[in-house]
């Protein structure tokens, strides 16, 4: 579960918790991140560059590839076992973006440190294309219309370490279209299927996202307290 | 008039009038390039595309701006009702929903495809045309 507030027009900050279900294991609590993404540049230009820090502290139960560095998870062991082991990670990245007309295209250049180990550094990669399935907004109330569909190709993986010389070998990559779906004005559905490029990937990864904006949350919080905003 | 209902049509234009921005100043650095100014619409001759306009200023621009588009104090937001914003070029609006304008909280809506924010162009300018009962989510 993702919470994120964006605390001016430029950065947003987000807290993501974690958990793991295995069938026929257990399910655990698996640890959180902190995130935050930074738009340095005031104005919109043909590339939009936003930085972003991730600070994660996870233990090694935790098998959701949110962004794909080196190989994948510990798929084996059980929850039991992996719990005990404890990672703290600080992720940063690039993220550039362009919207050319109807399409949008970004890139995502990815540098994780492993605070808790010296594995060097292990970089990533993800680059993805998509626009609208409508380019005009029909003037409908309606779920299923068009413009409410998003649809595109995302490519992403990993480009090896500082360790290893920055080879590819060993490393996992994937190619995923893409669907998102405006449920509503406030809900928003993605799913996305990953198939595995190399003999590092999993075959298949299914990536589920649904995404519920809280309008005037800041406001919301203050009156809780008594703050007047 | 009753005096119940004279109290609750005062009540009731207390509360719209609260909730308007007609002290909106513009900031006077947000201004857009000559070349953005020029543009013209190009959904200019497609006035029924307003209709998707008006949906989706509800859905991305209402929170800030109110159902009507008259701004809110609170949040410092612009009364689109005005003069001072109806005056500028269909190009404008463009560039000002696409890029904002950061620095005074208003967010940038490049991903909103072209030409619905143009259609977003669209609707503002019935705001000037009709006045509230254009935004009316209820019709």
């Amino acid at each position: 579960m993702e919470v994120e507030y964006g605390l001016t027009a430029q950065w947003t900050t987000e807290l993501y918790l974690e958990t793991s279900s295995v069938w026929g294991d257990s399910t655990v609590f698996t640890g959180w991140r902190f995130e935050n993404r930074y738009k340095p540049l005031k104005r919109e230009h043909w590339i939009n560059p936003v930085l972003y820090l991730e600070y994660e502290n996870l233990n090694e139960a935790s098998r959701i590839q949110k962004e794909i560095e080196g190989g994948g998870p510990d798929l084996i062991s059980s929850n039991r076992e992996l719990r005990g082991e404890h990672a703290h990670e600080l992720e940063t990245k690039l993220i550039l973006s362009s919207d050319v007309h109807d399409w949008n295209i970004s890139e995502n250049f990815i540098a994780t440190k492993n605070l808790s180990e010296s594995e060097g550094m292990e970089f990533g990669y993800a680059f993805g294309v998509s626009r609208p399935i409508a380019r005009l907004a029909s003037g409908a109330n309606c779920r299923f219309c068009r413009e409410n569909f998003i649809a595109g190709i995302e490519m992403y993986g990993g480009l090896g370490s500082t360790l290893d010389g920055f080879s590819a070998r060993g490393t996992a990559h994937y190619i995923a279209p893409v669907v998102s779906w405006a449920v509503s004005d406030n809900a928003t559905l993605r799913l996305s299927t990953g198939f595995g490029l190399t003999d590092q990937s999993n075959p298949v990864l299914l990536r589920i996202g649904y995404s519920y904006e809280l309008a005037a949350f800041g406001s919301r919080v203050s009156r809780l307290f008594g703050v007047k905003r | 008039m009753k005096p119940a209902r004279v109290v609750l049509v005062v009540f009731l234009t207390s509360i719209f009038a609260a909730g308007q921005n007609p002290s909106y100043r513009q900031d006077p650095q947000w201004i857009a390039p000559a070349t953005a100014i020029a543009k013209a619409n190009p959904l200019a001759e497609k006035p029924e595309t307003a209709a998707g306009g008006k949906k989706l200023f509800l859905r991305n621009c209402a929170e800030c701006h109110g159902p009507n588009g008259a701004g809110m104090e609170k949040k410092h937001s612009a009364d689109l009702q005005l003069p001072l914003v109806q005056q500028q070029s269909d190009g404008t609006l463009f560039w000002k929903i696409t890029n904002g304008n950061a620095p005074k909280g208003m967010p940038s809506f490049s991903r909103i495809p072209e030409l619905q924010r143009w259609q977003l162009v669209l609707f503002l300018r019935t705001l000037k045309a009709t006045g509230p009962d254009a935004a009316d989510p209820a019709k």
